[in-house]
């Protein structure tokens, strides 16, 4: 009896110590106290119908606990209102794990990013080894049909020497308890030189066995000049759910080999181009680009820029080009234009040209407000012309 | 000879117009002429007082007007020295450095032996684009390997999510960034939320997100990138073509819908079909649909999934005019006479 009292009394001992030093490591590295931020963005489109809320929130409460928020209040109609994340996170404030729940964008490793109500856990070790599972369900728009009803899975990574990064993971996701996709992913990335690094990513089906995705980026930086080489493979039938019709109709990827160079040729002058040779459906592509932005000062808050694009893949034949010009005024005002023509070389009745061109007047007056307004004006396949007027107030607040 | 000379006046003023454009040169201030003071023998203490034993709070040591006239008793101007000597944005950086990092001088001047050089390595230089040292620098000793393998980046930063400064040396968002982000975040997620909020993935990759797509939200942006930027509306049909399954992405088989049957461009609305001509003909090989399903079959899902397979379900059944959909490469684990889809056709089969 004795024995059983000091043994019970030793465990609650224990206990309330244990308790004590969870608190005091919780609370060991105690930053200072991160303030709540809130945002809140008005928008109002005279093109039917009309009006978007968003409400954005973030708050560190403890060093251990966040939580973020975004919602959507007001509707048109390809969007209702929705809660677009609401996510709460639990995490080591050493960094040793954490716990991620509610509704987020869920992506991490070969699985493709997906919005869900569901959770995510993950472990890491100081010597480079990181653990995730997550698990939940997707999110549909208003009352649409789910493509599927569960999606649980994980990712194992690890680091090495700081110079790279090897993951594996696997997905799967299940519609009336039957599997509707089974995916397992692997991806790469690595530093090897300061002035080099990779990375690519690969995910496997093992409903209908091939690749569903490949992507591959290497890119090497010397002076002034960037230069990157890439590729990518997409499978579009199996990156449906396989309970899909249309998931049964074959393999015929999507495959794109390119390049990008980026010159900055003056301090304030950025050049990019691109081109890349595609393979659709069996068929050969090429398409290329080419940016230019010219910087009025050295913060970039004024600017000018041009892009002109060629796509020649069969059946989506084009030739577009956009310029872009801002320029600010007694540090609160911007005025910014932007001009887009795009000229399909097959109309099919459908116009020549589809002329797209906006006009926007920003003030920012401080204090957390900002309030704009736009004219944009367009012809397009499906309209001979159409004129909308934009405007939009937000108001960002920091509370302590 | 007069008209030559005009010629060459106006090319001199175009190149020198050009130059102050393209930032080559620079406009009223100068970087300040700190090589100057160091051959001179002035040491940084002189005019960065207290520098030396500074903490993690406090102004920044910039040395005022009344420091300058310590020795300079005849200043050439009645104005502000720093109006002039130093540039906006090295001070700039600084009070930035001084207001979302954590850093002591203090502890660090004896590991230096006082030699600031060390670590503001662009003091040397004659156009120093900062005189704050680079995260590269820091790195130069401090490997922080620890921390870095565990995101914690609240050592240094005091929050860094709303620092909001791009990095410069290290994941470096350059180049075609919209399309290589994917892969780059692939291995390092964690690495990219040290930074963005959900809001980031959200506005993008969220479900029904387009009226507050980044850059619809921030129209007066005009230099944000965005897939979705400018007439995208009207090219939409024409990218996905050429990009088939990069929209699949983003967005689920049935995000087409809602937009379609608004617009009256979708089945079962009294609307008009967006398919040509030809689009199913018996005469020509059950017409151009096949191919362009078997291309990109989402866009086809996006109206037709789920109760609309029935259509294709009529003809394409096992032993229906419509023959075997089943394209080369066509594999599958399924029980056809059991799961979902085969069992649509292959237990209709008679």
């Amino acid at each position: 009896m004795v024995c059983k009292t000091v043994a019970k009394r030793a465990t609650r001992y224990s206990l309330r110590a244990l308790a004590f030093a969870v608190i005091g490591y919780m609370t060991e590295s105690v930053a200072t106290a991160q303030p709540l931020r809130l945002r809140a963005d008005a928008l109002a489109e005279t093109s039917a119908p009309t009006g978007l809320v968003v409400l954005e929130g973030k708050d560190q409460v403890r060093p251990w606990f966040d939580v973020e928020g975004l919602v959507w209040a007001g509707a048109r109609t390809d969007a209702a209102g929705d809660v677009l994340a609401l996510a709460l996170r639990l995490h080591d404030p050493h960094g040793r794990g954490e716990l991620r729940a509610g509704r987020f964008v869920l992506a991490t490793g070969a699985v493709r990013p997906l919005q869900i109500d569901g959770a995510r856990a993950l472990g890491r070790t100081s010597f480079g080894t990181t653990a995730e599972f997550f698990g939940g369900a997707p999110v549909v728009p208003r009352f649409g049909s789910l493509p599927y009803e569960w999606i649980v899975g994980g990712r194992v990574a690890q680091t090495i020497v700081s110079r790279a990064t090897m993951g594996l993971s696997y997905v799967q996701r299940r519609s009336h308890m039957e599997l509707a996709d089974e995916e397992v992913g692997a991806d790469l990335a690595a530093i090897a030189v300061p002035w080099l690094d990779l990375a690519s990513t690969a995910a496997y089906d093992l409903t209908s066995p091939g690749i569903t995705m490949g992507l591959a980026s290497i890119a090497a930086r010397y002076k002034n000049w960037r230069f990157e080489l890439f590729t990518s493979h997409r499978s579009p039938g199996r990156m449906l759910p396989a309970t899909s019709l249309f998931s049964v109709l074959g393999d015929f990827p999507s495959e794109n080999f390119g390049t990008t160079v980026r010159w900055q040729a003056a301090p304030r002058l950025d050049l990019l181009g691109g081109a890349a040779a595609q393979i659709v459906g069996g068929e050969p592509g090429a398409n290329a680009w080419l940016r230019a932005l010219l910087r009025l000062d050295d913060r970039g808050t004024s600017s000018l820029g041009l892009e002109i694009r060629r796509e020649d893949v069969v059946g989506a034949q084009w030739t577009g080009a956009r310029g872009i010009a801002s320029r600010t005024f007694a540090h609160v005002w911007r005025f910014s234009t932007e001009i887009e023509i795009v000229l399909p070389d097959t109309p099919n009745g459908r116009g020549i040209a589809w002329p797209w061109g906006l006009m926007a007047l920003a003030w920012r007056p401080g204090k957390g407000w900002e309030a704009a307004s736009a004219v944009e004006a367009s012809a397009s396949p499906e309209r001979r012309y159409q004129l909308t007027a934009l405007l939009r107030l937000s108001k960002t607040m920091v509370l302590p | 000879m007069r008209a030559r000379l005009t010629l060459i006046l106006t090319l001199t003023l175009v190149l020198a117009a050009c130059a102050g454009v393209l930032g080559i040169r620079r406009d009223a201030s100068h970087p300040f002429e700190h090589r100057a003071h160091v051959i001179k023998g002035v040491s940084c203490n002189e005019c960065h007082a207290g520098v030396a034993s500074a903490a993690d709070e406090g102004p920044v040591h910039f040395p005022e007007t009344a420091d300058c006239l310590r020795c300079h008793q005849k200043p050439h101007d009645t104005r502000r020295c720093d109006g002039c000597h130093g540039e906006s944005q090295v001070r700039g950086g600084a009070e930035l450095a001084r207001e979302t990092l954590r850093f002591r001088h203090d502890k660090h001047m004896p590991a230096v032996h006082g030699d600031c050089v060390r670590c503001h390595v662009e003091v040397a230089q004659s156009r120093p684009e900062a005189l704050r040292p680079t995260m590269a620098t820091c790195f130069g000793c401090h490997e922080h390997r620890d921390q870095w393998q565990v995101r914690a980046c609240n050592g240094c930063h005091v929050d860094i999510a709303a620092e909001a400064t791009p990095p410069a040396s290290h994941v470096v968002h350059d180049g075609d960034w919209l399309r290589e982000h994917g892969v780059r975040a692939a291995g390092a997620r964690d690495l990219c939320s040290s930074c963005h909020s959900e809001r980031s993935c959200a506005a993008c990759h969220g479900v029904g997100t387009t009226p507050g797509l980044p850059a619809r939200l921030a129209f007066d942006d005009v230099n944000l990138a965005g897939q979705h930027r400018a007439g995208f509306r009207s090219r939409h049909a024409v990218e996905a073509r050429a990009q088939p399954g990069l929209c699949t992405t983003c967005h689920s088989e049935s995000s087409c819908i809602q937009c379609h049957q608004a617009s009256n461009v979708a089945s079962g609305t009294a609307s008009r079909s967006p398919h040509p001509l030809g689009w199913i003909s018996p005469m020509r090989g059950g017409g151009d649909h096949g191919r362009a399903a078997r291309i990109d079959p989402s866009s086809c899902a996006g109206c037709h999934g789920g109760a609309g397979e029935q259509l294709c379900i009529d003809c394409h059944r096992v032993g229906g005019p419509g023959g075997n959909p089943h394209g080369p490469g066509f594999r599958s684990t399924k029980d056809k006479s059991r799961d979902v889809p085969c069992r649509a056709c292959h237990g209709l089969a008679p």
